[in-house]
């Protein structure tokens, strides 16, 4: 019998036999890769508690065309790169880019653009992620975004990825930062019908460049989105990410950051709210390689009703990585004890001139501030929802463009206000 | 300034935390416009009242009644007492990141205000309002945006806690030790706050230690609190005495007429 594995084996093998393109080396290392792969199970340690059975029930096909609107994001002036069902939407998508960027689809890259994404391609995002195998073999579209040494892109890069009902889509985006250079990326996932898709973007950040970076993993309730975000941080880089996840059948989000200089930065806030049924499960490693990093990582939740998280936070501080600081926390609401929290902050340290903390913590709300507030005249479950969404809010707060964060406190609030005390 | 009408009436109040009595048989009558001040040792229940009157869980009742303005308050919860009129300053303001000052402030004034059958005052005209008792209190208009008590020190805390009083216009303000930590800049700014509140309609409550606060605030009757009860009564030069004296030559005299009684 065969499974949805053996079927992205088989569909890879098809597309090798129909034809080969310049990224026909990448793709046939990565299928050997896959050959040797097994369907995770409860004892695969990265998935032990994410079953993907769901993947073998859900009815979706590749070909699945659709004209869906990316909707604007008020007071946000982007460059838009539009994705519906995982195919390039020109029409939606902005072409005309400022200086000293470069965004080109994958399959109409030039000589020079395939020399430096044949380099970096998967390079920066670990091999071990077998669905970042699968889209590697079968990612039919996606850019290569590419911004000069020294240029600052005024405009945020949105990359919105649109999914409608039975669609199976895998893109791909590869980012490179020249020295100096100064840039947002979005990456933007929304559509809650049954589908599945793989969205990985790996992102090279050169010596003392700067990168803002959104994941809004928001799809819910039918939708299966599996994908990661991939880092390699140049000498005094700075990297300054945010990560918002909605649970829904299976939603895996997979993040890697690699201190590949010295005094680089990174900040990493995430953000999870789940309510029903839903799943959510982000796995995150910071690779600390070279001396003098900074990684701050905070991952605040709340869990209601039957839903389930999965948090495992990585933190490897290598033999050479001296005078690393690292922290790595992780806060946790349960509102309901049918809810579910699997969380696992790990950290391995291999220098002895390091400061690293690490924490991980599941609470309920704070009595004391619930009773301040009732005793100012709000109700209890007024005050519950203000408390829970101060707890989130913080790391809104944090965020560094203000039309994003405008844009995203309404619906966090509406999600609270259906998720239920139990 | 004095009245028939009675604002709050405690009598026979029992109540205990952890099993452990605190409160044992008080009584106090409070008449609107009044100012009265609470003294006494350490550990005599004076915060406990506090507690106990604004319903904070884990204080159980085991007797007695606490009416403001004919509303039995005991049966009720801590947001409904509120919305009857009471308000507690907090010797220890609870943090909340991530809430505005301002947001917490306009919710709990709406909330006020629809228990009240009023309409909620519209952004622009609330925001005028909690800068105007910003000013007054003395705290720069970024404290309106900043997480409520976030990283404030204490003599803000206790100063927010009086900008708080001052939007949402109780009946019965109980200050729980609103002068501990203060210097006297800021005591005078909290005292300030106070005096620009009393009305022939509003009473007060100040729980204190020291004598000191009670020359800013003018108290109409001062009690003595210890073992959970009020066991002297006088007026504002009680609490000279007390400054002089200390506590024992009363709390002595208490533990007598219990055991007589």
């Amino acid at each position: 019998m065969s499974n949805w594995l053996e079927n992205a084996v088989a569909r890879a093998d098809a597309q090798a036999e129909r034809g080969s393109d310049w990224l026909a080396p990448k793709r046939e290392a990565s299928l050997k890769l896959l050959r040797e792969a097994k369907v995770p199970t409860r004892k695969t340690e990265a998935w032990r508690y994410t079953p993907v059975r769901v993947l073998d029930q859900v009815n979706v096909s590749d070909s699945v065309t659709a004209t869906v609107k990316a909707e604007s994001i008020a007071g946000l002036e982007s460059l838009d790169l539009v994705f519906v069902n995982g195919e390039f939407d020109v029409a939606q998508s902005h072409s005309e880019l400022p200086a000293g960027v470069s965004i080109v689809r994958i399959k109409n890259a030039d000589a020079a653009a395939q020399i430096w994404a044949l380099n970096a391609f998967s390079n920066v995002k670990p091999t071990r992620h077998l669905f970042g195998l699968v889209n590697d073999v079968l990612a039919a579209d996606g850019v290569l975004i590419d911004v000069a040494a020294g240029f600052e892109v005024a405009q945020p890069i949105r990359i919105v990825n649109l999914f409608t009902k039975g669609a199976e889509a895998h893109t791909r985006v590869l980012v490179r930062l020249g020295e100096g250079a100064k840039a947002a990326v979005v990456e933007q996932f929304s559509g809650n019908d049954a589908s599945f898709n793989t969205g990985f973007a790996e992102f090279d950040v050169a010596a003392e460049a700067e990168l803002e970076h959104y994941r809004f993993a928001m799809q819910i309730d039918e939708a299966i989105s599996v994908g990661g975000s991939h880092f390699n941080l140049g000498e005094k880089s700075k990297l300054n990410s945010t990560l918002i996840g909605f649970g829904s059948n299976l939603s895996r989000v997979d993040i890697d950051v690699t201190h590949g200089g010295s005094h680089a930065f990174a900040k990493l806030n995430v953000i999870y709210l789940l309510d029903g049924k839903e799943l959510f499960d982000l796995h995150s490693t910071i690779e600390h390689a070279m001396p003098h990093g900074t990684t701050e990582e905070n991952v605040r939740g709340i869990v209601a009703d039957r839903s389930r998280v999965v948090f495992n936070g990585r933190i490897h501080i290598h033999r050479d990585a001296q005078k690393t600081l690292a922290e790595l926390n992780n806060r946790n609401l349960l509102m309901s004890d049918k809810a579910e929290i699997n969380t696992k902050p790990e950290l391995e340290i291999y220098a002895d001139d390091v400061k690293c903390a690490h924490g991980a913590t599941v609470a309920e709300l704070d009595k004391q501030a619930l009773y301040y507030m009732q005793s100012r005249g709000l109700t209890r479950s007024q005050a519950q929802v203000m408390l829970n969404f101060g707890f989130i809010n913080e790391l809104v707060e944090q965020m560094p463009n203000e039309a994003l964060a405008e844009w995203l406190r309404p619906q966090l609030r509406e999600r609270f206000a259906r998720m239920e005390v139990k | 300034m004095s009245s028939e009408k009675v604002l709050l009436k405690i009598e026979g109040l029992h109540a205990s935390v952890e099993e452990k009595n605190i409160l044992k048989g008080l009584g106090l009558e409070i008449k609107p416009g009044e100012v009265h001040a609470i003294m006494g040792p350490n550990g005599a229940g004076k915060s406990t009242m506090g507690y106990v009157l604004s319903g904070r869980e884990g204080y159980s009742v085991e007797s007695g009644s606490a009416v403001l303005d004919g509303v039995e308050l005991l049966e009720l919860d801590a947001e409904e007492r509120a919305r009857a009129g009471l308000f507690l300053a907090f010797q220890y303001p609870v943090e909340i990141p991530g809430v505005s000052n301002l947001e917490f402030m306009k919710a709990s004034v709406d909330a006020q205000r629809e228990a009240r059958g009023e309409e909620s005052l519209s952004s622009a005209a609330f925001l005028k309002l909690a800068k105007e008792a910003c000013k007054q209190v003395d705290l720069p208009l970024a404290f309106l945006k900043r997480g409520v008590n976030e990283g404030f020190s204490g003599g803000e805390k206790k100063r927010n806690e009086i900008m708080q009083m001052l939007l949402l216009k109780p009946k019965l303000c109980i200050l729980d030790e609103s002068d501990s930590g203060l210097d006297i800049d800021a005591l005078q700014v909290v005292a300030d706050g106070v005096n620009s509140q009393r009305s022939p309609d509003r009473s007060f409550i100040v729980v204190t230690h020291y004598q000191r606060l009670l020359d800013y605030i003018k108290p109409d009757y001062v009690h003595v609190f210890s073992d959970g009860k009020i066991v002297r009564s006088g007026d504002a030069s009680l609490a000279h005495e007390l400054e002089a004296q200390g506590y024992a030559w009363l709390t002595d005299g208490a533990t007598e007429t219990e055991e007589k009684a």
